[in-house]
């Protein structure tokens, strides 16, 4: 075992995980704004809202994240006749991948919050976008945190993926060292290492929020 | 006032929930509707209040056609207050914040003036002292009276009440019942979906008994209780006024 592999290769590596995060947190932030348009439109009454979202977010929960990747990569510059960059283009195969998975989290987020809720912000006069953003969805992603939660270890996770078009976030970083130095079983369980204590943050983060919100309900 | 003409409401076209109802609720008017659960008390208030869409019908208030294309449904809405069975209380605010949120969004109030004005309110029904705390934190009829104050904070020109003492323990519902007998002596025009008898001979200038999704009887309040010959308004009677 040779742990100096790590530290001469540390500030490199955690040049990685800057990247990582930015993706995660992009991911988290535009897809979940994103999401929260999709799944209302999931329950939108309205058959050309209704139709073309449930579409949307059926083709992407039924595509490998990997595979949307590669086609961002590929086929936006082709369509917009220029190249967007591989970390452009994973912060917007990200966003439109995931806000399909935080569509049907919103979506039942949405659910859980009684009807008559809404009657009341009817009722005094609010308009749709008024009820939703003052009464429904504050509960709503109350409601959500625990799922959302999981959903951010997931994300943060998954940005390993964009290794496959070059993007060098943390792993793909680690990866990069061992071809230089092959030193490879020293590096990837420290890449483990890594992963798993800060997911399990991520995880202990969302288990206090859930207890935080059952003693906010008793 | 209120308006309603020839209104049939259905889910099922072989089961009608509002089978062809009318009435006329003149401005002042307090009007209580009594009838068995599931006879279409509140889908009628549903309806005066464009929560529930009527397949046909007519519903006219202030004027304006609940059906026409130009008339904007939430302006409508924002002149009619509602009260419900379960509050709706928006557990997430303040009291304060549940009063003051429709009048600062819809009317644009500055918050100060939503704010003095909630106060007022409060006051009238009885807990200005519980402005900063949130529903979860008050007794059912401690609830209710904020939620009247809401909907009194929109100053509305007629108030619906879907059951509001139906899920209130036996203590609580005087306290509710007196904010609502004030309010009608007071003038407001107000429907009022209630088993409440006793509020009814005191303050109801109309009483309708609905079953079926028909008015079965409407009458003075008065003749209502000492003089109704219809059997099923008898029955139903004999059975809530034990």
């Amino acid at each position: 075992m040779d742990l100096q592999v790590i530290a001469r290769n540390l500030e490199f590596m955690a040049g990685g995980l800057v990247v990582t995060f930015e993706i995660t947190a992009v991911a988290l932030a535009g897809g979940l704004l994103w999401g929260i348009l999709l799944g209302l439109g999931r329950l939108s009454r309205i058959p050309w809202i209704y139709h073309p979202v449930t579409v949307y977010v059926h083709f992407f929960r039924s595509q490998p994240l990997i595979l949307v990747i590669f086609w961002f990569y590929f086929l936006v510059p082709v369509m917009i006749g220029k190249p967007l960059g591989a970390f452009v283009s994973t912060l917007i195969a990200f966003v439109a991948f995931e806000a399909a998975y935080f569509a049907e989290i919103v979506r039942g987020g949405v659910q859980s919050v009684s009807g008559g809720q809404a009657a009341a912000g009817y009722s005094c006069g609010l308009r749709y976008h008024q009820v939703q953003l003052y009464i429904i969805l504050p509960q709503a992603l109350r409601n959500m945190l625990p799922a959302l939660t999981t959903q951010a270890v997931v994300i943060f996770q998954d940005t390993s993926l964009a290794y496959v078009i070059g993007l060098r976030e943390f792993l793909r970083r680690v990866n990069l060292v061992d071809t230089r130095e092959a030193r490879s079983i020293e590096l990837y369980l420290f890449a483990g290492t890594v992963y798993l204590v800060l997911c399990s943050l991520g995880s202990a983060a969302a288990r206090r929020l859930e207890r935080r919100r059952e003693v906010g309900l008793s | 006032m209120i308006e309603i003409r020839n209104l049939s409401l259905w889910y099922r076209k072989d089961h009608k929930v509002i089978d062809d109802v009318s009435a006329r609720i003149p401005k002042g008017r307090a009007v209580v509707i009594c009838g068995p659960s599931g006879s279409g008390k509140s889908s009628l208030l549903r309806c005066i209040n464009g929560l529930e869409r009527f397949q046909e019908g007519e519903i006219i208030i202030d004027g304006q056609s609940l059906r026409s294309r130009e008339t904007d449904i939430h302006k409508v809405r924002a002149k009619i207050g509602m009260v419900f069975q379960h509050f709706e209380l928006y557990p997430h605010m303040t009291v304060l914040d549940n009063i003051t949120l429709a009048p600062r969004k819809v009317l644009n109030q500055s918050e100060k003036d939503a704010e003095n004005k909630a106060m007022q309110l409060l006051t009238r029904v009885g807990i200005p002292d519980k402005a900063s705390r949130y529903p979860g934190e008050l007794s059912g009829g401690q609830q209710q009276r904020v939620a009247i104050a809401r909907s009194l904070a929109m100053e509305p020109k007629a108030m619906l009440f879907d059951e509001p003492t139906s899920a209130l323990d036996p203590e609580m519902i005087k306290e509710v019942l007196e904010v609502m007998i004030d309010l009608a002596k007071s003038g407001m025009t107000m429907v009022v979906v209630t088993h409440e008898m006793g509020f009814a001979r005191e303050v109801a200038d109309e009483v309708a008994f609905m079953d079926h999704g028909r008015f079965v009887e409407r009458k003075p309040a008065g003749a209502f209780f000492e003089c109704t010959e219809n059997p099923r308004t008898r029955e139903f009677l004999s059975r809530i006024l034990k």
